[in-house]
């Protein structure tokens, strides 16, 4: 993902340097799960698995979502990767 | 030693000894999988079972303890991710606590891997208004991925003891102890306590200035592990080697050579003709013998099946599930599953009941409260009553058919999954209410503790000779008085048309299914008897017992069934199950006879 673009947790590729942008506080039963498990705004993302099912990395934590769940979280490249 | 004085004197002074009417009551609250349950066993000495995935603890559990001249009632509560807003019913129980008097003090244990997270909790707990103490657990594994938490910083931005501990080996135990007289209602900002937003935004903040994290991790092993057991090409061939040992050990090791070692050895030539020859002996009076060591005896029967025939078996699933379940392997199906359990109105998060199921129906089905909506709860419910086999029918299957072919063991799994499927298929379409999105986090792979998980299967041992034993004995006196008063012939005459007539099995097989509805167990020990003795075909074994996995589940079954759904539901379901049973149990018959399969 390019510096500045902003994407789903789908869209990222592995080597990318990630973080959650946006809280989904009420959007969704999901969204705030999500929150409850740490996805909130500044947590770094890492994309572990696509297939069968996705799985990813949000700073220490693991999460295992169907597709429709990732394709609603919102994230960017880290402004200044140290 | 002197500072542990000061500190004691520091907190007298602040604290004035208060005279209670009643026990402190300290709550351990915390996100699902932290080691709430362990911190409580180390607390009060009592063992509720430990594992490694979320949702193992879905009630609360009350232990008593001394702590200093304090006498504390310890409450060990489901894991929380949450606790405002819409909550699952787990998480609903934790805030029962927090919001009553039942909780004092509250103990929040977090894993230290994850202090952003236990921060955004801490924040949610302060609302509470309860003096609070924060025990990070887990610093071992922390340190081993490179993560050092400032305990010291952060217990003065928060206000309140933070105390770092590995609870599983005891470390920190006794900080924890001495703390809480110095427990404190967490500094949280006004904002933070407000919205999830600000929570997350200052728990984000705080979690930055006091915790380090390195690129070095020293646990590269368990993430190879972690690694390959969710990938397709290696995760896939992993769960079938997993298959296979559980085959090995359950099926044959413990359903074959123990049993034949107990049943035909120990009890078939030692116990059961000794009993015979006592009773003969001291009380040489023909009801008695029959009683006791008959057809339908307490000893020939009863304690035979229980001891020689199921003990083995589940001793040996139970020592080989604990396994799974430590080792965080369970959890990692659920990645494999979320596609085939959507069309069934669930998603891969219905994998830990089911899989538990295995283990015992009765368990999981109060397993069944970590699943998001009351629709997939009671989805999950009715597939568990209907198709999975617990661990003592699960053996008999592998015993039995294992014997005569992977075929007639491949026909029964395939039947009852696909029944399963379709069944679920048409409950997702016909009940209401929704499904809820697949959102699991996933423990991480550990290597199980040799110490935990002997002491899990022995309690779950001792809970099984508790629990099964006595009902066995009981079924047995109702079969030897319904023997005797001839209603057994007159129960094999009245379910001759379905058990001889359509399923085409012997008219024994009747009471046998009588038998499993007292316990699953029961009945699967009375079918491998039959079987055992040459009265089963290979197509009767397998009808047999296929119709025993659909069949009605056991009576603890069914009332752990209305206990969660009520009556109604648990009277629904079984209307639903037994045609279910039966008519798939005919059609299989049927079809096997046509084709002229043999096994």
């Amino acid at each position: 993902m390019d510096v500045g673009a902003q994407g789903v947790v789908v869209d990222i590729v592995p080597g990318d340097n990630v973080e959650n942008v946006e809280s989904g506080e009420g959007r969704s039963p999901s969204a705030d799960r999500l929150l409850s498990l740490g996805v909130t705004p500044g947590a770094r993302v890492t994309m572990l698995q696509r297939f069968p099912g996705i799985v990813f990395l949000c700073d220490q934590t693991e999460l295992a979502v169907e597709r429709g769940v990732a394709n609603a979280v919102l994230v960017r490249p880290w402004e200044n990767p140290s | 030693m002197s500072c542990h004085i000061a500190h004691e004197q520091a907190a007298a002074a602040s604290r004035p000894l208060t005279l209670r009417s009643r026990p402190l009551r300290v709550a351990l609250v915390g996100q699902p999988n932290v080691g709430k349950s362990v911190v409580f066993g180390r607390l009060t000495g009592r063992y509720v079972t430990v594992s490694n995935y979320p949702g193992t603890t879905v009630a609360v559990t009350q232990g008593r303890v001394l702590v200093g001249a304090e006498v504390c009632d310890v409450i060990d509560t489901p894991g929380v991710n949450t606790l405002e807003g819409t909550v699952s019913e787990d998480e609903r129980i934790t805030r029962d606590v927090l919001e009553t008097d039942r909780a004092d003090l509250v103990v929040q244990v977090a894993d230290a891997r994850n202090l952003r997270r236990a921060l955004m909790l801490t924040g949610q707990i302060a609302t509470f208004g309860k003096p609070t103490i924060l025990a990070l657990n887990m610093v071992d594994e922390a340190f081993a991925r490179g993560i050092v938490v400032d305990a010291p910083a952060l217990e003065a931005e928060l206000g309140i003891p933070v105390i770092e501990m590995v609870a599983v080996e005891g470390r920190g135990m006794a900080e924890l102890r001495d703390a809480l007289a110095r427990a404190a209602v967490p500094h949280v900002p006004t904002a933070a306590r407000a919205g999830a937003t600000a929570r997350a935004e200052w728990a984000h903040a705080l979690t930055t200035r006091v915790r380090h994290v390195s690129t070095i991790s020293l646990a590269r092993i368990q993430e190879t592990l972690a690694w390959a057991t969710r990938t397709p090409l290696t995760g896939l061939p992993i769960l079938a080697v997993v298959l296979y040992a559980l085959y090995l050990f359950v099926g044959v090791f413990g359903a074959q050579t123990l049993v034949k070692l107990l049943e035909d050895g120990v009890f078939g030539r030692g116990i059961n003709p000794a009993s015979t020859w006592l009773v003969d002996r001291v009380i040489p009076i023909p009801i008695v013998h029959d009683f006791l060591v008959g057809e339908y005896g307490l000893v020939t029967m009863g304690v035979t099946y229980s001891i020689a025939i199921v003990l083995p078996v589940v001793a040996t699933f139970f020592l080989m599930f604990g396994f799974l379940e430590d080792s965080g392997y369970i959890p990692r199906l659920a990645i494999f599953c979320d596609r085939i359990f959507r069309t069934m109105g669930l998603n891969g998060k219905a994998v830990l009941p089911m899989v538990l199921g295995l283990g015992c129906d009765t368990m999981a089905t109060m397993t069944t409260r970590i699943l998001g909506t009351p629709k997939e709860r009671l989805i999950a419910i009715l597939l568990l009553a209907l198709g999975i086999p617990c661990s003592a029918q699960l053996a008999t299957i592998l015993g039995i058919l294992g014997g005569i072919s992977f075929a007639a063991l491949a026909t029964l799994f395939g039947v009852v999954i696909g029944q399963m499927i379709l069944v679920g298929w048409l409950a997702a379409r016909v009940l209401k209410g929704e499904r809820s999105e697949f959102i699991l986090e996933l423990p991480p792979i550990r290597w199980p503790r040799i110490g935990n998980l002997l002491t899990k299967t022995r309690l779950r041992v001792w809970w099984y000779l508790g629990e099964a034993v006595p009902l066995f004995l009981i079924g047995t006196v109702l079969l030897f008085v319904l023997d005797r008063v001839g209603a057994l012939v007159w129960l094999s005459a009245a379910g001759r048309p379905i058990v001889t007539g359509l399923l085409g099995l012997p008219p024994a097989t009747a009471q046998i299914l009588v038998m499993g509805f007292l316990r699953r167990d029961y009945g699967a020990a009375g079918l491998f008897q039959l079987a055992h003795s040459g009265q089963l075909t290979g197509v009767q074994a397998v009808v047999a017992l296929t119709v025993m996995t659909l069949f009605v589940p056991c009576v603890a079954n069914f009332l752990m069934m209305v206990r969660e759904r009520g009556l109604r539901t648990g009277l629904a379901i079984i209307g639903v199950i037994t045609p279910i049973a039966i008519f798939t149990g005919a059609g299989l018959n049927y079809v096997l006879r046509s084709l002229g399969v043999h096994f």
